[in-house]
């Protein structure tokens, strides 16, 4: 069982309250318009699925229902933190430079 | 339409269970003591605290300050405001007291062009006092969250047996759970069952006015829907 701090209710939390919600901050496309058919599959359909460190959505279904980002090792499952999306993409954007 | 049409009434989701048939008055004893508190009126409440004037007309209104801390709850003899969400809130009281309420706080949205709302949820929620030495052990047995942790004034949502409550801590007697009225006969017989090796008694509710909950119950209840 993962325990998984809600950054809105500020407590950590078993796993069984909360549902995951896929990979966090997927860029859609900028001009959807001039987007092409290999753009947008990789858009909807590929994922980056790491061997460590991963960059998730969770929502807390049986708390404040909210989602929010949350830095897991895809092989130890441990929990960097989590944050709220506005936080962590901040700091994702910083990683990911 | 003729007198005798389509009179429709309503009726506890426990109403199956006949409660009042069995309850009886609360005696300081190992037992758990537990009741369902029926036809209470419950409203979400939804906006912004970026927005001013939001929280002061909510204040206005219903007498209770907006919570603004995770899991807080404002009461007052009237009823209870509970944090349920960044931007959503509980309003817990008297049917008829709640439907005011929501109609001046919708009259009040609108004049002053605030992006909140209140949605009338009374149909769909009930609410269960459980109380007596062995409460926080019982929901020990049926959820993962630490019970005993709850401060005063506090509430908390979380699953017991995979059903969403809300289990809510006034004063130091006992614990209110709030849950789904489709959920209701589950979490009922779960908290029977739960309860059972500690004894387990349905007890009189006394709808005592010092309380911010039971004293909603005091009031006679509108048991018929107007149509």
């Amino acid at each position: 069982m993962l325990v998984i701090t809600c950054p809105y209710c500020q407590e950590a939390r078993e796993e069984e309250e909360f549902s995951y919600a896929g990979e966090a901050y997927i860029a859609r496309p900028a001009v959807p318009e001039e987007a092409d058919d290999a753009t947008w599959g990789d858009y909807v359909f590929h994922r980056k699925n790491p061997r460590g460190w991963h960059w998730e959505q969770w929502q807390h279904v049986a708390g404040c229902r909210k989602v929010f980002a949350v830095k897991r090792h895809t092989v130890t499952y441990e929990i960097a933190g989590s944050w709220t999306l506005a936080d962590g993409k901040a700091l994702y954007l910083k990683e990911q430079a | 339409m003729p007198k005798q049409g389509f009179q429709p009434f309503m009726e506890s989701p426990l109403h199956h269970f006949k409660l009042d048939a069995e309850a009886q008055p609360r005696r300081a004893d190992g037992r758990i003591w537990c009741n369902e508190l029926p036809h209470l009126g419950y409203a979400v409440l939804r906006g912004d605290t970026a927005e001013a004037g939001f929280a002061q007309l909510v204040e206005q209104v219903t007498g209770l300050a907006l919570p603004l801390k995770a899991g807080a709850v404002s009461q007052g003899p009237q009823g209870v405001l509970m944090w349920t969400s960044p931007d959503e809130w509980l309003l817990v009281s008297h049917r008829q007291r709640l439907a005011d309420w929501t109609a001046q706080l919708d009259a009040g949205f609108a004049a002053q062009q605030l992006f909140a709302q209140t949605v009338d949820s009374s149909g769909g929620l009930t609410l269960a006092w459980l109380g007596g030495t062995q409460h926080i052990t019982v929901l020990r047995h049926l959820g993962v969250y630490d019970f005993e942790s709850i401060p005063l004034g506090h509430m908390v949502s979380t699953v017991l047996g995979k059903a969403t409550v809300q289990v809510i801590r006034l004063d130091g007697d006992g614990v209110f759970v709030l849950f789904r009225r489709s959920f209701a006969d589950y979490v009922w017989r779960l908290l029977r069952r739960a309860a059972q090796p500690y004894g387990f008694a349905v007890c009189q509710l006394e709808a005592r006015s010092d309380h911010p909950l039971f004293a909603q119950l005091a009031a006679p209840q509108p048991l018929l829907v107007s149509a």
